[in-house]
């Protein structure tokens, strides 16, 4: 896009267009839209005209306070009694709310970037106008224009809607959320807050959050790494089992498998958290067989609760793998395996030299993804276990808990720590884009792909 | 007569839903010879490698190996070794694992895995070419790395299914000379699996001709392609005249009207027969002198001859191949020795139609 602009030189520079233009042209660099409608080009010439003044009317009423508030996000951070001297008693102020002022703020300063675009696509506009008149071509109408637009351009009018709605509901939050990060937004400035620059991302990895933030990284970690390979090894033996020879009524096995992968996840969730309590149908059938006299902890116990979801979690998840698996086992050329026999292969040297590592080239990148799924698994703990048991030690997060569910309790606890919350999602995404950027290249689906 | 490596003891394929794809097959396979199965698709050729590389069971019959009865073996413990039609490399390995991965898992010393994996890549003439990975190899060097693959674990028996179908005309013709070559510096016994005549009367020792799960015959490339059994081996085996005839007499045999002397005998006079006569054995010369007339009908050039197609005065096609080109619509005259003419009997089985080769061969 932007090479083919860069290849292809301009009909006439800046520098010419404002030099040798007439009073319009020249006027158009400081009120836009004037070439324009000098040029009969009506639609256009409103449009650049009108959006210049709307802008500067926004602008001095209320854009510049907004972005002069943006470096101090208020005055006034406290509930604070200041004496009013015209009516000479003390009155209560309360603090400036800093996210109304940070949005603003924000908001502002993506109005100013799409003016400034705007802009250039006038003066662009403007130097295309002096190039046709100083050519002698013809000027394109309102008229003529508008159907070029359903046209030729029919991809810009198309693009303008989506555009915006990035704009407005995903780019716009997105640097709100990333912006709080860098404040100290907690439950000790909940209205007025501050810039406090690394801090928070200081306070996590060195600070008091540090506590916190490596074991449940660590168990985060642990977890996506047993929670992927559990079902995906499971899963591809259980596809084995079902395609190898001598089993009947395979179909029937595959649907009672895929069942549980078609009931809703967070139904299936909620019935086993039932299930695994310690009140629950597991525990009292033991006891009642005289098994055990008093109940497992299954999700109680910090390190059975470990162990208990990710034991549920390929319960959940060994289905998918076992359809892709049985997809790719039908796949591979029967002659391989029959190679590999010929050269003294026993079955499960057939499996570990042939078989799997075909799987895994092929499953390679869907297992990243696995990955990365797993490290943000919200369902699957939260349902589970809620994160629990609690954990003395940590802060607002208990023993299963994993990064996103800790974000979570962040926010949406009773006091909640927003700037924490922020930085910690920037941090997950780090962590996340590492891992997919490290083990996708080195994959061998990729180097081929 | 030399100890057979391998025996098949009237083997019988049957299959669940009634098919049939080998039928009472007998088959005796001496060491150190190169053996080919000819047939067409269909004809159970590959079924009879399934059976003795063991992946495929006999419904019935005995697989004897060096004079043990196999027939349970798994493949694994097999002595043999296969060259697969698609190659069946390991597309996730390089050539050397490719070719070491028997010997890996026999667990030999990294040397002599190393060495033997050279020295059967240089074999099959792929020096240098053990860090290649298999997509980057061309579909003739694949082949030849699935010959190293198999030749490494120095199997006494190697089966090579249509490994050649894959490559265009000048490979194959190349990788012929090439396998036969091998063959014989190995000294392993090769069964060839094929459906191309050419290629099995180039570099057998022995074929065995199939069709429709029964071996029709069995013989030395001459043998086979001289003396044919009956219509469908002549068919299809070379290109041939293939005519009914009588037996007037031994050594007399009339067809399209006419006795001709023939060499053949031991069967009944009044016989009906069939009579071969192979296109590059008639010579071409006037209509005066020609046993038989035919009037020139087409005439296409392939090369290293023409071949001329024409009819006699009864319709019957004729055709033949000459090193000088005719006059389309000319009528020639045909002649031919009588060892030109091969007589066919209908239904004869192979062990009859052997005793009465030799009978009369002798006197």
């Amino acid at each position: 896009m932007f090479k083919k602009n860069a290849n292809t030189a301009p009909e006439a520079t800046f520098k010419e267009t404002w030099q040798k233009g007439d009073w319009a042209t020249k006027l158009s660099f400081i009120i836009m839209g004037i070439s324009q409608l000098k040029n009969k080009q009506w639609l256009k010439g409103l449009i650049f005209l009108i959006s210049e003044v709307a802008f500067l009317v926004w602008f001095f009423y209320s854009g510049i306070s907004a972005i002069s508030l943006l470096s101090s996000l208020g005055k006034i951070k406290k509930l604070t009694r200041v004496f009013d001297e015209k009516q000479g008693i003390w009155v209560t102020k309360q603090p400036d709310s800093s996210m109304v002022i940070l949005l603003f703020g924000i908001v502002s300063i993506i109005l100013i970037i799409l003016l400034l675009i705007l802009y250039y696509v006038s003066l662009k506009s403007t130097r295309h106008l002096y190039a046709l008149n100083r050519d002698g071509k013809h000027i394109p109408s309102t008229k003529e224009d508008l159907a070029t637009l359903l046209d030729s351009r029919l991809h810009q009018l198309l693009m303008f809607l989506p555009l915006a709605g990035i704009f407005a509901f995903t780019v716009t939050p997105t640097i709100y959320m990333i912006t709080m990060a860098f404040t100290n937004f907690n439950q000790y400035h909940p209205i007025g807050f501050s810039w406090t620059g690394l801090q928070s991302f200081g306070q996590i990895l060195t600070g008091d959050m540090a506590g916190t933030f490596f074991p449940v990284l660590g168990w985060t970690l642990i977890w996506a790494v047993a929670a992927t390979a559990t079902t995906f090894l499971f899963g591809v033996l259980l596809g084995l089992l079902i395609e190898s020879k001598g089993i009947k009524f395979r179909g029937f096995f595959r649907t009672l498998f895929v069942v549980v992968f078609a009931v809703p996840q967070f139904v299936s969730l909620l019935m086993m958290s039932m299930f695994w309590d310690n009140a629950g149908p597991v525990n009292s059938w033991l006891q009642r067989m005289n098994w055990i006299s008093q109940p497992i902890r299954f999700l109680q116990d910090p390190n059975l609760a470990k162990i208990t979801v990710i034991v549920t979690n390929m319960w959940i998840g060994i289905p998918v793998t076992m359809l892709i698996a049985t997809a790719i086992i039908q796949n591979l050329p029967q002659d391989q395996i029959e190679a590999a026999k010929m050269d003294g292969a026993n079955p499960f040297q057939v499996f570990r030299s042939i078989t799997f590592p075909q799987i895994l080239f092929v499953m390679g990148p869907s297992l990243i993804q696995q990955f990365i799924g797993n490290i943000n698994n919200f369902n699957v703990i939260f349902l589970l276990t809620g994160g629990g048991p609690l954990n003395s030690k940590f802060y607002q997060a208990g023993s299963t808990d994993l990064l996103v569910t800790w974000l979570y309790k962040l926010t949406m606890q009773s006091v909640p720590d927003y700037n924490i919350a922020a930085a910690l999602g920037i941090i997950i995404f780090v962590i996340s884009a590492i891992f997919s950027l490290l083990t996708y290249r080195r994959t061998n689906a990729f180097k081929e792909g | 007569m030399v100890k057979p490596i391998i025996e098949l003891k009237n083997i019988t394929k049957r299959y669940d839903d009634g098919f049939t794809a080998l039928e009472n097959i007998d088959l005796v396979i001496e060491p150190g010879k190169f053996y080919s199965l000819l047939g067409p698709s269909g004809s159970g050729k590959t079924t009879i490698l399934r059976i003795i590389a063991g992946f495929t069971d006999a419904t019935e019959g005995e697989v004897i190996f060096e004079g043990k009865k196999i027939n349970d073996l798994p493949a694994n413990q097999r002595k043999v070794n296969t060259v697969f039609q698609n190659y069946a490399l390991f597309p996730h390995m390089d050539v050397f694992d490719n070719v070491a991965f028997g010997l890996t898992l026999k667990k030999r010393p990294e040397k002599e895995i190393r060495e033997r994996v050279l020295n059967a890549l240089k074999v099959v003439q792929l020096p240098g070419y053990a860090n290649r990975e298999i997509s980057e190899l061309s579909g003739g060097q694949q082949q030849r790395v699935a010959i190293a693959r198999a030749i490494v674990n120095e199997p006494k028996v190697l089966l090579l299914d249509e490994p050649l179908s894959a490559l265009d005309m000048k490979l194959r013709k190349d990788m012929q000379y090439e396998l036969r070559e091998l063959q014989q510096r190995l000294k392993i016994t090769f069964i060839f699996v094929t459906h191309d005549q050419e290629e099995a009367l180039a570099m057998s020792d022995e074929i065995f001709v199939m069709n429709d799960g029964k071996a029709l015959q069995s013989g030395t490339p001459v043998d086979i392609y001289d003396e044919p059994i009956n219509h469908f081996v002549a068919n299809f085996i070379g290109e041939s005249n293939i005519l009914p005839g009588k037996m007037i007499k031994d050594f007399e045999v009339e067809f399209v009207g006419k006795k001709f002397e023939c060499a053949d005998a031991g069967m009944r006079s009044g016989e009906k027969v069939e009579v071969v006569l192979r296109p590059e054995d008639l010579d071409i010369t006037t209509p005066e002198q020609g046993k038989l007339v035919v009037t020139v009908d087409t005439q296409l050039f392939r090369g290293d001859h023409f071949e001329i197609v024409g009819y006699d005065e009864d319709g019957n096609e004729w055709l033949i191949h000459s090193t000088n080109p005719v006059k389309d619509g000319k009528k020639i005259g045909l002649t031919f020795e009588p060892e030109d003419i091969h007589v066919m009997r209908f239904g004869e089985k192979e062990e009859d139609f052997d005793a009465r080769l030799e009978q009369y061969e002798e006197d």
